[in-house]
């Protein structure tokens, strides 16, 4: 089976998406799950090949309306706790 | 211990009026480093007034940056706090910690900044940040994984 790939979004793929990236790759290794993980910048994410996109609330309306993946909103970067739950309840959907 | 934010890169208890006032400040020890131009200050300010207050990445904490671009000379992190928070009109206001990225390109800071990452990731760390009352211990703190 393909692994889910997760595409983390900010502004210009190398600031926050990094960071957000690297929260998402930690979470898979504790909980011994595997995804590809990329990072993109919201200009150029909708054209991005991925299976879900995480940004952050203030960005996500500038792509909502026009993604064709789900779209799932980070309210707190620095949250590993917010990452985790929505990191395992997308896998959990991807996996059904 | 590894540096991964300069001493003269750090400034603590700034006075900013405004959200633009504390990203200038933050700014400001990369143009006096060399590290940046001017230019880049102002495509930071202008970065939030187009796509919105998505550098507050958590409660009290801005990351501002901009694209990779030629008003950036070297890679560089600064890291201010300020007297007095300031809003960014983000659900994480008020911020009185912001640190400046300046990158020359998308991919030769990242391990910088994962390892950045990874101290303001600790429960509590943007406060003992904001808490600092010296360069020396903002210094000690930002680069210090182990204390943090």
């Amino acid at each position: 089976m393909a692994l889910p790939k997760i595409q983390c979004v900010c502004g210009f793929g190398c600031g926050s998406s990094l960071m957000l990236r690297m929260a998402i790759d930690d979470v898979l290794k504790k909980n011994g799950l595997e995804a590809d993980t990329l990072v993109g910048d919201v200009g150029t994410c909708l054209s991005n090949p991925c299976d879900v996109i995480f940004i952050s609330r203030d960005l996500a309306e500038r792509i909502a309306d026009r993604a064709e993946m789900p779209v799932v909103i980070i309210e707190n970067f620095m949250d590993n706790a917010e990452i985790e739950e929505k990191v395992l309840a997308y896998l959990n959907e991807f996996n059904k | 211990m590894e540096e991964l934010v300069k001493k003269d890169n750090i400034k603590v208890g700034l006075e900013a009026s405004d959200w633009k006032e504390a990203i200038k400040l933050a700014g400001e020890p990369l143009i006096a480093s060399g590290d940046i131009k001017k230019q880049y200050i102002d495509d930071m300010i202008r970065s939030v007034e187009e796509l919105g207050p998505y550098i507050v990445l958590t409660k009290g904490f801005a990351l501002a940056h901009s694209a990779p671009c030629p008003a950036v000379i070297r890679s560089s992190v600064s890291l201010i706090t300020l007297k007095e928070a300031v809003n960014f009109g983000s659900s994480n206001d008020p911020v009185n910690v912001v640190m400046c990225l300046a990158c020359v390109d998308k991919v030769s800071h990242i391990e910088t900044l994962q390892k950045i990452a990874r101290v303001l990731m600790r429960k509590g760390s943007i406060e003992r940040l904001a808490e600092s009352k010296t360069v020396e211990e903002l210094y000690q703190r930002i680069n210090n994984a182990e204390e943090v």
